[in-house]
């Protein structure tokens, strides 16, 4: 680990005298005797940093690439991803919950590698070899991104003015630690939003070290790049909004203290600030964050598993679209089938009638029954009639819009559908629906006109399969309803059909299905280009559905864990398995780390709480060089770890403890920095400085080749479970699983 | 009353300054406190202090608020909205029969005792919206006087709250007035709800709050206050446990004043102690105790099983009386025992196994989870080798670790897994599990399965090691595949008769894969052996496990409700909620526009205000001098805020179902920042004139408002038309089910109070009501009416022709008896003196006499036949001729009205208005659906009291949900 480092406080807060090239004169200024030793030192510091850097990276690489061709089997969420890269490839149209930048980078990768996208992932366990994917080409991305990571969190310790064991223990923490290289080489999203994550904080830390060089190239340069990190993050997954929180947080302290009368900005150069500020961090990120969706649909111009997703709209901008072929202009008087969106059944009727009393005691009308079915059926064709029968000569050709009044008749029992203020079979307090013969068509027209309504608010030709309507009763304003309830045996255990009151309720949308018997010449189908469709309205239906799935994702998992156990490592997640070898990947960080993580935490908090209780009572124990760098560089990573775990604690969905990567990055921070202030700075206060130099260094060295030994032992350790080999027996599989750590093949 | 005199204040330092988000306006405040005290003998809150005037103007708010909310009490005068739960619960606790309500108890307690004191005796039942309470003579005034009681003693407190936190008291007195016409605390206190104790309970907590802040240190007062303060948070927060935000609130603002005392260098460290020790005793210890000794006095209140039996664990439900007994069983398990294993994590039940096959996997038989005792739940404990059977040999305990084969008794299958997806939950790391096999068959590897006692979770002692009823859990792993037995709350389908699915699982959650031993029975063991029985369990258990089961319940509570609104909606006041709608009168929770706007709009000045002051003084602007109005009116208004944000953002991240009255308490704060707010206005406006005049035009706007919507507070008429223009946002009063005019009221009333003198038929006239309580449903009147008058057209003739013919009839008959009587009395006459001769000659004389009379009548009768038949043939005649002029008109009148009577007669049920549903009616069903699909217990059906024995439910047995709700046992 080389020579030892004097603390050189890069990070100035406020009093200490700022920009580096005064941080080397108050060194000067520290004794003349020792100037000529400090410089040295600084300049050996230097050295030994691009040292400690070069190894770090060499050993993160070796770590994430070691035998990053087995297993040569789909593992875990690689069913997902690198199905999703196959569809960019092949450019069909897919959904999926996180935003597009991290996908389209893998994707990129099998472009260049010339993959035409052919397997699609289907299951966990199938072969690469047999499918020919280049899944080591498609690994070596994350990998490299995970590799990366380690000298990124290395040099934000070094930014920050901590020492270089401290660095080099942050640095470790990451590097040998078994969640990280696990999620980091495989086909996964994380790997790419760890990394940005340790930019963003990166850039950051470079962007405040410049605060007195405001507007200047290299200050504009950091916060440009940090508001590019930031969109790499949010590009990533919607949990980058955790690092916004961060870093938004610090940006507000900053710009609080710069509002500050008594530092002498008049409000006009206060508002430079603020606006350079929002242009970099919040409008440039969110642009760029278009840019990846805008990407996204320029390459997804086919049809694909993810239509039915979205909008009819949407669906024809699609090639090949299944509705761009079927959708068809409906006329007066075709007959028609009616669906159901959400249950996909036919709107049906029979020569049925509902019975006079239900079980309840209540009398139905006893009118013909309405239900839906899923089945295809010849009662399920309707014919649609305008309010007023038109003349005979003029029923051709006649198109029906939306926001038409229209009746509809049952063709095979040659009745008009209606609804009634009579109390629905099953509902009470919805409206039954019945049909009529024609006979009394006239007496009772009222109660047979609906009104479509479409569902995008226009009034335009209403065409099958892409029309979604709402069908709404004219005088006693219900909608046509049905829902997964199944009447009773006089049903046959069809439907419940009935109406609505509250029509503007989602599941309250049909659709024309088909036209039978089409005779005309919309019977054939022209090819056409695909509409197009302006791009942000595409952007907020899509954005719209994936905050719906994502909220929708709370059926339970068994690998799910809950936000409490993730810091103390209480179980991790098994990605794949091989019964024949006993071998198995199970997702689990480094015990160690991660319980140094925690308690250094803890540590921190503790120290926080002293702090201001004994300043309270005007009994100051740390010295204020001290207390910034706790207040200021840890708290900073505090708030970071802090915004990048609780909010977990809100969220309803299903959680995984790989959640916690990125919050476990910022630890490995903050780690760092503790070991730094108790093996370095809380002694500083109370013992005369020079004396104790090397006793410090030394305890510091120790202290932190201590750690890392453990690390490496932890993490050799458990290797085997995170490179998928070799085998273990059933004892050392039985000796791996700690707390509540459940693996395969333990008995 | 606290200040004794100014020397003695500065000593002992004020317990607490009013916080204040600012930290240095309130250092300044407290510099300038000691200042003045210094300078003045005053004390500085005296003017705090509770005047004559301040009496005078209580009294008047006191008389105000009592006419106000029990205003026509008596009015409806049937069960409105929540009544059907809080009476229901009411009535529980007075026959003492157990149920589970997601509420803390407090409230409840205190309306069955009120109900109780009032003479309830439980027979009535609540069982729905609008059930009648003056035919079974319900003393529902009583009950309801009682939140109009608290109703009223919460415009006190509101009063007094304000003059403690320093408002005038002219403006107190106005912000009690208008928080008495508020009419959504008017409409939720005359009811009987939790609301109105919730509410008044949580005015005393900040009464008390303020109160405790503005007393010195350690006087006698202070105590006082501080107990109060944790006594009102008990209470609130037994009553519902929205009163944990107000915890939250004391909370914080508790922690505030410590922080500013420790830093108070002149306060010692020991001082500081004391300060802390004695709230943490008063804000911490005593809402706890009370919380507790609430359920305590639930619990023995509430000692007979009931309904809500079957939320609770096994052992909970023993120690509840008449509660079907679960008989001792043998300590000890033994290979050959017959035993029945229930599932310690859901309430799903036994193990069992039935003669049904799964429908799909490999169709094998069934096992699955039942909640109820049945011979199917029964297990024989094999040994695992193949082909072993029991034998006489000596009996064998079934240690940790060994391996066993269950043999479901009257199947003769074992409990079998294999590599087959199990029905509902088909992932990959599930494995199916059924019951395989036959007589004779020895069975399998996959029979096999490994008991792993868990030796946290049993008892200490041998259960630890050994298999023991009831004390020990284990595990059971299949060998074969190292899955473990496993169920969790997921119904199967109805096939399965919705029983829970049973899995086993690798790497399952632990705690679903928990099991125990119930009952036990062994041929070859003699009755002396050791037997084991639940543990009645502790007071202390048992409120754990019924928070517990709250708290899950009421996270599950997620079905969405017609009338359930969201957060976001209720400053604004964008819907209500329909209470009760009958005889064309509602009850409408509304509240009063006005005030509700304008406390929402003086929150949000507030805060910008506040964030504009604190920008403004880090540019260096001096706008909170100590003393000024403004820095009166920030201390004075931020803990209010505070408290509306408390009792107001958490609304957000709750996924259950929530209604606007969960906004009251946010509102109650929200009325406390508009009086600060006037009482700031006050201080600015120097004209007495102006002040009272735009506080008389705020009060006659606020009177004006409440007037207008009383209609839907008192349930009294209101017309069509002016509801239709009184509607605003989404409000969805229905103004279909008010008549047109006043007049029409008049009548209707008059018209029905008529009929129930005349004692018509109260069914027809409910029927009646039906139709027309709903003027949609009047339609289908209208619709049969013509028709009907159609028939009636028709029939009126041919009516008259009937009638004209009876007339003629009787005319005929009329004649016919004119005729015959002289005949007949000639007849009368003539045999008289012949029968009195016969009498006079006595028996010998009879014969003669009979042979006299013989003659005699032959001849009369000879005289009278012609005449009747002559009178009969007319009459006959007449009739065929009537009738031949009737019969084409009547069969074509009758065969015109059939198809109309068949279609008019039985009016079909209209389309009800509105769910008799609120929060708490929704939960019964909620809960069943909650706890049969998602996470906790399947529904059971509750077992009956009368008989002690729980009936052997045979196969096919489907749980009925109506069975809960229904507690007639």
């Amino acid at each position: 680990m080389g020579s030892t480092s004097t603390p050189v406080n890069l990070k100035q807060r406020k009093k200490v005298s700022p920009s580096r090239a005064s941080t080397t004169e108050s060194k000067k200024g520290a004794g003349e005797a020792d100037e000529e030793k400090i410089h040295s030192e600084i300049i050996n510091d230097k050295k030994n940093f691009k040292i400690a850097l070069i190894v770090i990276t060499v050993l993160a690489f070796v770590s994430r690439f070691y035998r990053i061709t087995y297993p040569s089997q789909v593992v875990f969420d690689e069913v997902h991803f690198g199905k999703f890269a196959s569809y960019y490839l092949q450019r069909t149209y897919f959904f999926d919950l996180h935003p597009p930048f991290a996908k389209l980078m893998i994707a990129a990768v099998g472009y260049l590698v010339g993959y035409n996208g052919d397997f699609k992932f289907d299951n966990i366990g199938e072969s690469y070899i047999t499918n020919n994917v280049p899944y080591v080409a498609y690994r070596s991305l994350p990998a490299i991104l995970g590799s990366l990571t380690v000298p990124i969190v290395f040099l934000t310790m070094k930014e920050s003015g901590f020492s270089l064991p401290a660095s080099i223990l942050s640095a470790c923490l990451i590097l040998f630690d078994n969640a990280h290289v696990g999620e980091t080489r495989l086909i996964l999203l994380d790997a790419a939003l760890i990394i940005s994550v340790a930019l963003s904080i990166y850039c950051y830390v470079r962007f405040s070290k410049l605060r007195d060089q405001v507007f200047s190239y290299g200050w504009w340069k950091w916060l440009v790049l940090t508001g590019i990190s930031l969109s790499c993050v949010i590009s990533t997954k919607y949990v980058g909004v955790f690092t916004f929180v961060t870093i938004g947080l610090a940006v507000s302290i900053d710009l609080w203290n710069l509002l500050d009368i008594r530092k002498g900005l008049t409000l006009k150069e206060f508002s430079r600030h603020f606006v350079a500020r929002t242009l970099a961090l919040i409008v440039l990120p969110f642009c760029i964050f278009l840019f990846w969706f805008w990407v996204h649909f320029a390459i997804l111009t086919k049809s694909g598993p993810g239509d039915s997703f979205m909008s009819p709209e949407f669906q024809e901008t699609l090639g090949d679209n299944i509705l761009a072929r079927e959708a068809k202009l409906i006329n007066y008087y075709d007959i028609v089938t009616l669906k159901h969106k959400d249950l996909g059944a036919f709107l049906h009727s029979h020569n049925y009638h509902y019975p006079l009393r239900y079980d309840d005691g209540r009398i139905s009308s006893q009118g013909q029954q309405v239900t839906t079915i899923k089945e295809a059926d010849i009662s399920n064709q309707w014919q649609i009639l305008p309010p007023q029968d038109f003349a005979e000569d003029l029923r051709k050709g006649v198109p029906v819009s939306g926001g038409q009044t229209i009746r509809l008749r049952h063709v095979a029992t040659d009745t008009l559908l209606l609804t009634h203020d009579v109390a629905s079979p099953l509902i009470s307090t919805n409206q039954e629906f019945t049909t009529i013969p024609m006979s009394q068509a006239i007496e009772k027209q009222k109660d047979t006109l609906f009104n479509i309504k479409l569902i995008n608010g226009m009034v335009e030709p209403l065409k099958t399969k892409a029309g979604l309507l709402r069908l709404v009763h004219e005088s006693t304003n219900v909608a046509l309803w049905t829902h997964d309830v199944q009447l009773p045996d006089w049903a046959f255990n069809q439907y419940d059909v009935n109406g609505n009151k509250n029509t503007l309720e989602a599941s309250n949308t049909w659709f024309f299905d088909e036209i039978i018997d089409l005779d005309d010449d919309r019977k054939v189908w022209i090819p056409k280009e695909p509409k197009s469709m302006p791009f942000l309205k595409k952007y907020f239906e899509l954005q719209k559905q994936m905050f719906a799935k994502n909220n929708a994702l709370t059926n339970s998992h068994p690998y799910a864990s809950t936000p409490i156990t993730w810091p103390f490592l209480v179980r991790g997640v098994s990605f794949w398995a091989n019964q024949t070898d006993r071998e198995q990947i199970y997702f689990i960080g480094n015990y160690f780390g991660w319980w140094l993580e925690i308690a250094a935490i803890m540590f921190f908090v503790g120290i926080i709480v002293l702090d201001q209780l004994t300043r309270r009572r005007n009994n100051n124990v740390l010295g204020n060089r001290t207390r910034s760098k706790i207040y200021n560089t840890i708290g900073f990573f505090f708030v970071g770890w802090g915004a990048h775990y609780f909010p977990f604690f809100l969220m309803g969905r299903q959680l995984f403890l790989h959640h916690y990567l990125p919050a476990h990055l910022i630890a490995a921070l903050i780690t760092g920095g503790m070991a730094d202030l108790v093996f370095l700075e809380l002694e500083y206060l109370e013992f005369n400085r020079a004396s104790l130099r090397t006793n410090r260094n030394k305890s510091l060295i120790i202290g932190v080749s201590i750690f890392i030994g453990a690390l490496i032992a932890c993490f050799v350790f458990f290797a085997p479970l995170t490179y998928g080999t070799p085998g273990l027996s059933i004892e050392g599989i039985q000796a791996r699983q700690w707390l509540d750590v459940k693996l395969h093949y333990s008995k | 009353m606290a200040p004794k005199s100014g020397k003695k204040k500065s000593a002992s330092i004020p317990s607490s300054v009013s916080p204040t988000p600012s930290q240095s306006t309130t250092s300044m405040k407290v510099g300038t406190k000691n200042n003045t005290s210094k300078v003045v003998v005053k004390g500085p809150y005296d003017d705090r202090k509770t005047t004559l005037r301040d009496r005078i103007y209580l009294t008047i708010v006191f008389l105000f608020a009592a006419f106000i909310r029990t205003y026509k009490i008596y009015y409806p005068t049937s069960v409105v909205f929540d009544e059907v739960h809080f009476g229901g619960f009411a009535r529980k606790y007075i026959i003492g029969r157990y149920f589970m309500d997601v509420h803390p108890p407090l409230a409840k307690m205190l309306f069955a005792a009120v109900g109780y004191l009032a003479g309830y005796d439980g027979e009535f039942l609540f069982a729905a919206i609008g059930d009648d309470y003056l035919e079974p003579n319900v003393p529902y005034v009583p009950m309801r006087l009682f939140p109009a009681t608290l109703g009223v003693f919460v415009i006190g407190l509101f009063y007094l709250t304000l003059r403690a936190s320093g408002c005038k008291s002219g403006v107190a007195f106005l912000g009690a007035m208008l928080l008495t016409i508020e009419n959504a605390l008017v409409t939720q206190s005359r009811l009987i709800l939790l609301d109105s104790p919730l509410i008044f309970f949580m005015a005393l907590t900040i009464y008390a709050q303020k109160k405790f802040e503005i007393q010195s240190a350690f006087s006698l007062d202070w105590y006082r206050y501080l107990c109060l303060t944790g006594l009102g948070l008990g209470a609130t927060v037994s009553s519902k446990w929205y009163g944990l935000f107000t915890i939250g609130w004391v909370g914080v603002l508790t922690v505030w004043q410590l922080w500013f005392i420790l830093g108070d260098l002149r306060v010692s460290a020991f001082k500081f102690v004391g300060h802390f020790t004695a709230r943490a005793i008063g804000l911490i210890a005593i809402p706890i105790v009370f919380y507790m000794a609430m359920f305590f006095i639930s619990f023995l209140c509430l000692s007979n099983t009931g309904d809500g039996a079957s939320f609770m664990s096994p052992a909970f439900q023993q120690s509840l009386k008449h509660a079907p007994v679960i008989p001792d069983s043998p300590a000890d398990i033994y290979i050959g025992s017959q035993i029945s294993i229930r599932h310690v994590n859901t309430q799903g039940g036994y193990l069992h196994s039935h003669d049904h096959l799964y429908v799909g996997g490999s169709g094998q038989q069934q096992v699955t989870l039942y909640p109820h005792r049945d011979t199917n739940n029964i297990w024989l404990v094999e040994n695992s080798e193949i082909g072993g059977t029991i034998d006489d040999s000596p009996l064998t305990h079934i240690e940790d670790g060994m391996l066993i084969k269950l043999k479901h008794v009257t199947s003769n299958r074992r409990l079998h897994s294999h590599d087959v997806r199990p029905p509902v939950t088909e992932q990959d790391y599930q494995n199916e599990v059924s019951a395989y096999g036959y007589d004779g068959f020895d069975g399998d590897a996959n029979d096999i399965f490994k008991v792993e006692i868990v030796k946290s979770r049993s008892a200490k002692g041998p259960s630890q090691d050994r298999l023991r009823t009831i004390e020990s859990q284990f595990q059971l792993v299949h060998v074969y595949s190292g899955c473990v037995l496993f169920s969790h709350n997921v119904k199967l389908p109805k096939w399965a008769f919705e029983q829970q699915e049973v899995t086993c699982v690798k790497g399952p959650t632990f705690e679903n894969t928990l099991w125990y031993v119930e009952t036990n029975t062994h041929p070859n063991l003699g009755d002396d052996v050791e037997k084991i029985n639940y543990k009645n369990p502790s007071f202390l258990s048992k409120f754990v496990e019924l928070n517990k089961v709250m708290w899950r319940v009421n996270a599950g509570l997620t079905e969405s409700h017609h009338w359930e609104s969201r957060p976001e909606s209720w400053p604004l006041l964008k819907r209500g909620i329909n209470f009760w709608v009958k005889d064309h009168r509602q009850v409408y929770l509304l509240g009063n526009p006005i005030i509700w706007w304008s406390s929402s709009l003086a929150i949000a000045v507030y805060v910008v205000f506040k964030i504009f002051a604190i920008l403004r003084q880090q540019r260096g602007f001096k706008d909170f001098q100590s003393g000024n109005s403004l820095s009166v009116f920030d201390s004075g208004v931020g803990s209010f805020v505070i408290g509306w944000a408390f009792h107001y953002f958490p609304s957000f991240i709750m996924e259950r179902q929530l209604f606007l009255h969960h906004y009251l308490c946010s509102l109650y704060f929200a009325c406390l920042v508009l009086t600060q707010t006037f009482n700031y206005l006050a201080v600015r406006i120097s004209l007495p004139l102006i002040k009272r005049s735009l506080a008389l035009i705020f009060f006659a706007l606020s009177a004006a408002a409440f007037l207008w919507y009383s209609p839907l507070i008192y349930a009294t008429p209101w017309t069509k038309s002016l509801c239709e223009k009184s509607k605003f946002f989404d409000m969805d009063f229905d103004c279909n089910s008010f008549l047109d005019t006043y007049d029409a009221y008049k009548e209707y009333d008059e018209a029905k109070a008529s009929e129930i003198i005349n004692g018509e038929g109260l069914l027809e006239s409910n029927l009646v009501e039906q139709v027309q309580g709903n003027v949609p449903g009047a339609q289908v009147i209208k619709v049969v009416e013509e028709p009907v008058a159609e028939v009636q057209n028709f029939i009126e003739p041919a009516v008259q022709i009937v009638e004209e013919i009876q007339q003629g009839i009787e005319g005929a008959a009329k004649q016919a008896q004119e005729l015959a009587q002289p005949v007949a009395e000639q007849v009368v006459e003539a045999v008289k003196p012949v029968v009195e001769q016969a009498q006079e000659a006595a028996k010998p004389v009879v014969e003669q006499a009979r042979d006299a009379v013989e003659p005699v009548v032959e001849q009369a009768q000879d005289a009278i036949e012609p005449v009747v038949e002559q009178v009969q043939e007319t009459a006959e005649k007449a009739i065929e001729q009537i009738q031949e002029v009737i019969e084409p008109v009547a069969e074509q009148s009758v065969e015109d009205a059939k198809p109309i009577i068949e279609q008019a007669e039985p009016i079909p049920a209209p389309v009800a208005d509105r769910e008799p549903v609120t929060e708490e009616f929704h939960r019964s069903s909620v809960v069943i659906e909650v706890v049969t699909s998602n996470d906790a217990e399947p529904v059971e059906s509750v077992p009956s009291v009368k008989s002690d024995v729980q009936p052997l439910i045979p196969e096919g047995h489907i749980i009925e949900p109506e069975t809960i709700q229904h507690d007639e046992l």
